[in-house]
């Protein structure tokens, strides 16, 4: 890397520093930064393809953000790949953050752990503050706040990866489950003359978003690792996928809406053309509006929750107790609702117990309709992890192949016997094996 | 170098099931979709469905049922075209007669439905009009406001009040098979929580069907509510504006090449929104009552399925190559 200085330590400054004329002073100072940035822009402009490191001192940088020369000081400092500011005072350093916001554009993050630190840390769309030696000032003005330096690192690939992809796949899961629901209400309509007649029950209506489906939605927004935290500062490429919005974007939002619309569909049509007509039990009874609701809105709840445990690769406890306890409240509830009077519970009295349950086609067409709402998602991500994976479906794949191939170097270790070999050879197919990975690791991190 | 009481202490720490929940820790299970599995799964769908399917289809075309729409036929050819002037006059008579054949041997209990098409009980104007606690209290209870305009007539309540039970379908069936007259079972067909919770015994109807319109049936005023179970039935809102309600069982099994002279009264008035009548019996089992559409979905789903996972299998094979 080359380096660039502009700095007004030069023989001429000086001796004018020493007759002490602040006017003549200020304007040798001035023309010699001038100087010193066209120079310095000439030189970045010949060589384009080795990196510049640029070093400017506070004394310069005053100058250097007079109105005459802050356009051509910020061009030079863009085209660098580092731009150093050393002795700057703190209005300094904020103004250079928000000098590089307003001419970039882009998201600034700034580190600091003294209170000299605390006006760039404001000015800056991420202040990260360090707390230690030197007090708590800059920890009291950050957006967060670390203990050591080295910490910035795990800050930004691993919580940053994971709370990109969480905040994203929240957002848009969120979309798809209202979408699914709402549209099975629109569907019905059309079948009501449009009367306003909602297809549920006031009472399943209300607790949709508050008992079925909303604790799957928080154990992914705040649990969910779409890849480990050290496979996440291995691959720091992974990064990337929050800069270039890949996880966020316009296609995915549509496509998760979409998603939303066509579950609604056949969870819609698959039920109403299964139940509907014909007797849906032994005996004979044949499905009314409360039975036609229970059916639908159980199958919404399936649906939905499993999709969430299609689309995440990270099952803990809390995963598995959130996604499956949301279906099982789901029949709780309807059991405990169906058991107070009828005054209260209206349509919903005794529905799962005396009609639903005993029925085998009702229990039939959910499976039906979940696994053939589930099947459009499964086919996309089947497709799409095979023939164009994204960077962490990569890294997952990875990962599951080394792990397997752990193991059965743990067990061709452990079915021979410990005289004959050490510990340190391993058999020769397995050697190879592992050649041939490092290699395309090796290759995909170059 | 053996470890001190504060490095086991540490470990214990970071072992601990609070430590590894706050450092996002915690045992995990981390599938990924990669193309065994996702081949297996479709299989598993395709060879569980298609039998499912087949199964249920077998079930279903194992079911006899035979349909009869009487709307039209059963209006007399000088009244075909003014049907709604027809059913509205009372001094015409509404008496007609059906011929059912019966192709394959039925089994009893058939079960006897009623089929309107094109009537809307699910409108959110006439399911609202009913009053649960009217129908469970009789006439003490006051609260019978959305019940409106069917509340009251003559200033004196009507019980039981609404629309839902004002509209009481009253066409009647006979059932006639050669010179004998099938035994028709019109008790148990409604659900057992409505008749036992919802109407009330002592209830009974009063002032019902007296004003100036007629929506449908009369109701026997010496019968408690709860033993009216053709209101039963009918209070029970359906889901779409084409469905069936159960009107009765034939206790006996009809025989192949048996014909059934059905002689009903053409009285309820469908007429005057297009509205389609139509009679319906039908054997069941299991599965319920005649409808090919899931057996034939569990197929299609499952072919796909089929489909689907050898495309898969051939593509993931000729890129690997």
């Amino acid at each position: 890397m080359k380096q660039i200085v502009i700095t007004l330590e030069l023989p001429e400054i000086e001796a004018l520093v020493k007759h002490g004329d602040k006017e003549a002073i200020a304007k040798a100072s001035l023309d010699c930064v001038k100087k010193q940035i066209n120079e310095g822009k000439l030189q970045v402009g010949k060589e384009s393809s080795i990196e510049f490191g640029l070093i400017i001192d506070g004394k310069s940088l005053t100058f250097a953000m007079d109105k005459t020369l802050v356009n051509d000081f910020m061009d030079l400092a863009m085209s660098c790949a580092t731009v150093i500011c050393c002795r700057s005072s703190p209005k300094q350093k904020a103004v250079i953050t928000r000098l590089v916001k307003s001419v970039t554009g882009k998201t600034t993050l700034a580190i600091g752990d003294g209170a000299n630190d605390v006006g760039m840390l404001q000015e800056a769309d991420i202040g990260v503050g360090i707390s230690g030696v030197e007090g708590m000032q800059a920890v009291m003005a950050s957006d967060f706040a670390i203990a050591q330096f080295r910490f910035l690192e795990r800050l930004l690939l691993v919580h940053g990866h994971w709370c990109y992809r969480r905040i994203s796949m929240m957002i848009c899961y969120f979309f798809y489950k209202n979408i699914t629901f709402g549209f099975t209400l629109f569907w019905f309509e059309a079948y009501t003359s449009f009367s306003g007649q909602p297809a549920y029950n006031d009472w399943y209506m209300s607790s949709y978003n508050v008992f079925f489906t909303s604790l799957p939605v928080i154990a992914l927004g705040v649990f969910d690792q779409d890849v480990s935290s050290r496979l996440c500062l291995k691959h720091p490429s992974l990064y990337q996928e929050g800069v270039q919005n890949l996880l966020f974007n316009w296609v995915l939002i549509l496509g998760w809406m979409f998603n939303g619309l066509l579950s609604s569909i056949i969870i819609f049509f698959l039920t109403t053309n299964s139940i509907i007509g014909q007797a849906f039990r032994k005996d004979g009874q044949v499905t009314d509006y409360s039975i036609l609701g229970v059916t639908m809105y159980t199958c919404v709840v399936w649906t939905v929750n499993c999709q969430m445990a299609l689309s995440i690769n990270y099952f803990t406890w809390i995963q598995h107790l959130f996604i499956w306890g949301s279906i099982a409240l789901w029949y709780i509830f309807l059991v405990v609702y169906g058991s107070i009077p009828p005054t209260l519970s209206t349509t919903a009295y005794k529905v799962l117990v005396e009609a639903c349950a005993p029925s085998i086609l009702y229990w039939l067409t959910t499976l039906l309709v979940v696994i053939s709402a589930l099947l459009p998602l499964l086919s996309y991500r089947a497709f799409q992890i095979r023939f164009r994976p994204m960077e962490h479906d990569k890294i997952q794949i990875q990962r599951r192949r080394s792990e397997s191939l752990e193991r059965d170097v743990a067990q061709s270790r452990l079915s021979e016997s410990s005289e004959t070999r050490n510990s340190s050879e391993l058999p020769e197919e397995v050697r190879i094996r592992i050649n041939s990975l490092k290699g395309s690791s090796r290759r995909k991190n170059s | 170098m053996s470890e001190t009481n504060s490095d086991r202490q540490r470990r214990g720490d970071r072992e601990s099931a609070f430590y590894l929940f706050t450092q996002q820790r915690l045992p995990a299970c981390k599938p990924v979709l990669t193309p065994p599995w996702v081949i297996t799964i479709y299989f598993l769908v395709g060879f569980i469905f298609v039998p499912v399917g087949l199964f249920t289809l077998r079930a279903s075309h194992s079911v006899v049922e035979i349909e009869e729409r009487y709307d039209i036929e059963c209006v007399p050819s000088q009244f075909r075209n003014d049907k709604v002037s027809y059913i509205q006059d009372d001094s015409v008579p509404k008496n007609c007669s059906l011929l059912f054949k019966v192709d394959k041997y039925m089994k009893a209990p058939i079960y006897i439905y009623y089929q309107l098409e094109n009537y809307y009980q699910n409108h959110r104007r006439y399911v609202r009009s009913r009053s649960d606690q009217q129908l469970l209290h009789g006439r003490n209870f006051h609260g019978t406001s959305y019940c409106q305009p069917l509340e009251s007539s003559n200033n004196r309540p009507i019980v039981p009040c609404g629309l839902i039970a004002w509209s009481l379908f009253n066409d009647t069936f006979t059932f006639i098979r050669g010179k004998a007259l099938l035994k028709v079972n019109r008790t148990n067909i409604a659900w057992k929580s409505d008749r036992d919770h919802k109407f009330g015994k002592n209830v009974y109807p009063f002032n019902f069907q007296n004003g100036t319109w007629i929506g449908g049936g009369k109701l026997n005023p010496r019968i408690p509510l709860s033993n009216q179970e053709d209101l039963i039935v009918w209070m029970r809102i359906s889901a779409l504006p084409s469905f069936r309600k159960l009107y009765g069982r034939i206790e006996e099994d009809l025989d192949v090449g048996d014909y059934v002279v059905v002689q009903l009264m053409n009285d309820y008035n469908t007429y005057s929104f297009g509205g389609k009548k139509k009679l319906v019996l039908s054997t069941s089992n299991w599965l319920g009552g005649k409808n090919d559409f899931l057996g034939l979905a569990y197929v299609f789903v499952g072919s796909s399925s089929l489909t689907v996972a050898i495309v898969f299998m051939l593509l993931h094979l000729r890129s690997q190559r």
